[in-house]
């Protein structure tokens, strides 16, 4: 579930492309977030304010990124809790399972955690037999397809509620419906039989305050309030970047959060958790572990461009505005994290099979000033772009956009020659107006077929006089 | 721990070769980090009705129920109302915070209403206490705080009140009083502080457990109480 084998972007993105009704149910879900997103935003004067008060800390932190960790292990330690750094997914995987079976646990259960999706944790389970349930409700949905979430906030927001009540009348044998009430009706009772009895549980995390060793981890559902005090062995994993130094830093990420991902004030629930249960407590792991994951992290954080992308607090809102997500919706991008975010993070963490991603944008730059902690989102992608291309490790584009691209480097010849290119021009727009419908060129002869391919080309006109280049001013 | 030492060094000379220094400029250059100005701080008794009435508000903005401010003295038979309202049978509750909350359960045992005491228990009795609380038709607790910007309930949890209480029943009871309520989040944890966070898990309630998982429609339920009742606990002679 994680980057595909190259290719495969191409392939899905262009099937996803003609998919109107995945369209439909993308904007439809976005336009929502971002809709409730303007009303709590110009009803909250502060938010501009806690948007800059959140980038300097976590800028900060990211700068001090050592020492907090330090800080974190210890008072987590003292709070009782036992902590792993994991080097990488392999490592962080097999630590969780083998901390599974030594408890003899024949299930988990799994509050949404997309750092486990990252390291592909439910496939390890499943080798080692043991059942992770997946209990965020669009989770529970993806899982029950075997598919793995489209969106980081909202994972089955590619799915309608027929799709919904037939899975559902197929998985559970019950009597179809497409009413989301009695779907998550049905969904409580068979979590929650789960929940009461469940030895194992699994959440993600937010945040981690380094002056307390406290893990912040914010739902709707209740889901992670049941997988981190129910089972008797708690596990929580987070990334390196989830680490802030105050308790008082705290409530300037919640501000902002839940406004920009959801356009609500505030999540329903925000746990605070600092350790296990104490003597004679019904609620709480007796064991609580911690799971700190680097994956690639640190090699983002030597990139001085780069690194600022660890600032983000995945809010997903980045996904909502970009008009490629909107498009293609996030299994397209084959990658664990999509959207724009998804394009910085997938080729760091996953490596060079999601290389292209970078290139998967228009670079708009409406994912950068929705960003809530002022990621400059374009300029880390451009920068990536040059690493793609001009960099250590170039990638290796598929045969016909190497084609496209070497038509490019001779066409950027040509064009620095202003009298050939001018009679060019003239040339191609008589040439090419055979092939052309409602002014846009849908396919080119060879050897120009390799562009079309890919998108529309506008036909040249006969009478518009390009600029010479001396002419052209930078803008 | 031989891989803490070796990401931390890793860590270490990432930063280092980021310039960690520029970067820490960059960071240092805006100027240090403050909290924008805290509209209300914590609330004098003058600010009281104006909190109550935001708390009350943004409750119901998040579809929970407010059902009212009443005095000490009234709060026993305000609670068995709600009861009687809501159908309940089975209540479980724990100790209060600042509430007399033995005296609430005998209030709701003459009205015939099943009370399930939440109490300190051994490992081997957890199954059992969690399934009562699990079957109650309504848990009550009282809060930390309520955080009126917001409609919040900050709870905690300890072994007189577990979070359950807030999390298993069908539905859910906060009493928060008067006095404990506070403009905004910042304030909210300034009051309760560092020590105390690491003591027992608080958890912030803002409405009724609810997704959004199927076509964006909200649903109540999902997972934890369908409901969410508050009342404001306020002396008559304020
Ligand atoms: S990059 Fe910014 S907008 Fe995108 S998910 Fe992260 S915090 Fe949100």
């Amino acid at each position: 579930m994680a980057a595909s084998p190259k290719g495969d972007f191409f392939d899905s993105s262009r099937a996803a492309v003609q998919d109107r009704e995945l369209q439909r149910k993308l904007e439809s879900a976005s336009t929502r977030h971002l809709d409730h997103f303007a009303i709590v935003k110009a009803e909250f004067p502060l938010y501009e304010a806690e948007k800059d008060a959140a980038h300097r800390i976590k800028t900060d932190a990211i700068a001090h990124l050592d020492e907090l960790l330090i800080q974190l292990t210890d008072k987590l330690h003292a709070n009782g809790c036992k902590v792993f750094f994991a080097e990488n997914a392999e490592q962080a995987r097999k630590y969780i399972v083998d901390l599974a079976k030594a408890k003899g646990a024949t299930r988990v259960v799994k509050g949404k955690s997309m750092t486990t999706e990252e390291i592909e944790l439910n496939p390890a389970f499943k080798a080692a037999g043991i059942d992770p349930v997946e209990t965020d409700l669009g989770e529970y949905i993806v899982q029950l397809r075997g598919e793995g979430p489209s969106h980081i906030i909202t994972p089955a927001i590619h799915l309608s509620k027929e799709d919904i009540g037939h899975l559902f009348t197929e998985q559970f044998g019950i009597e179809y419906t497409s009413e989301p009430e009695k779907l998550t009706a049905e969904a409580r009772q068979r979590l929650r039989a789960i929940f009461l009895t469940a030895d194992f549980g699994i959440t993600g995390v937010n945040f981690a305050i380094a002056e307390t060793g406290t893990l912040i981890v914010v739902e709707n559902e209740g889901n992670g309030r049941l997988s981190s005090s129910m089972p008797d062995t708690f596990v929580a994993i987070m990334g390196i970047e989830k680490v802030i130094p105050r308790l008082a830093d705290l409530s300037h990420f919640l501000e902002i959060l839940a406004r920009t991902a959801t356009g609500q004030k505030l999540t329903t629930y925000t746990s605070f958790i600092s350790g296990p249960r104490r003597e004679g407590e019904l609620d709480g792991p007796r064991e609580m572990h911690v799971v700190i994951l680097d994956n690639g992290r640190s090699a983002m954080l030597a990139d001085p461009v780069l690194r600022e992308a660890l600032n983000c607090i995945r809010c997903g809102a980045c996904l909502n505005v970009c008009p490629i997500y909107r498009r293609i919706g996030g299994h397209a991008y084959k990658s664990v994290y999509p959207g724009p975010i998804g394009s910085i993070v997938s080729p760091n963490l996953f490596g060079s099979a999601a290389g292209y991603l970078p290139f998967a944008s228009t670079l708009c730059g409406a994912c950068k000033d929705i960003c809530p902690v002022k990621i400059n989102i374009p300029r880390i992608l451009l920068h990536l772009r040059w690493k793609e291309t001009e960099g250590e490790r170039p990638l290796k584009w598929p045969a016909a956009l190497e084609g496209a691209r070497a038509g490019a480097r001779r066409f950027a010849g040509i064009a620095r020659h202003p009298r050939t290119i001018r009679m060019l021009g003239r040339l191609a727009a008589q040439m090419l107006k055979p092939f052309a419908h409602n002014g846009y060129l849908r396919r080119m002869p060879s050897p120009f077929s390799n562009w079309t391919k890919y998108r529309n080309f506008p036909r040249p006109h006969p009478h518009k006089r390009r600029p010479a280049s001396s002419e052209v001013r930078e803008p | 721990m031989a891989e803490a030492h070796k990401i931390l060094a890793t860590i270490k000379t990432a930063l280092e070769a980021g310039e960690r220094q520029q970067y820490l400029d960059l960071a240092n250059n805006h100027a240090p980090v403050v909290p924008p100005t805290r509209r209300v701080p914590i609330a004098g008794p003058e600010h009281r009705a104006e909190l109550a009435t935001s708390l009350a508000r943004e409750l119901e903005l998040v579809g929970g129920k407010f059902a009212g401010i009443v005095s000490p003295a009234e709060l026993s038979n305000r609670i068995v109302t709600l009861a009687r309202e809501i159908g309940a049978k089975v209540i479980a509750i724990g100790e209060g915070a600042s509430l007399d909350m033995d005296a609430i359960g005998e209030a709701l045992e003459r009205a015939d209403i099943k009370v399930v005491k939440a109490v300190p228990v051994a490992d081997s009795e957890r199954l059992t206490m969690r399934e009562q609380i699990a079957n109650a038709d309504l848990g009550i607790a009282e809060a930390e705080y309520g955080i009126a910007s917001t409609g919040t309930l900050a709870v905690i949890s300890t072994e007189t009140r577990p979070g359950s209480l807030t999390l298993l029943p069908t539905a859910s009871l906060i009493i928060v009083q008067i006095d404990r309520v506070v403009h905004d989040l910042a304030a909210m944890l300034a009051a309760h502080g560092p020590a105390r966070l690491i003591e027992h898990r608080l958890t912030l309630i803002t409405g009724p457990s609810r997704t959004a998982d199927i076509e964006k429609r909200i649903v109540l339920g999902v997972h934890g109480p369908k409901a969410l009742h508050v009342i404001v606990v306020w002396p008559r002679d304020e």
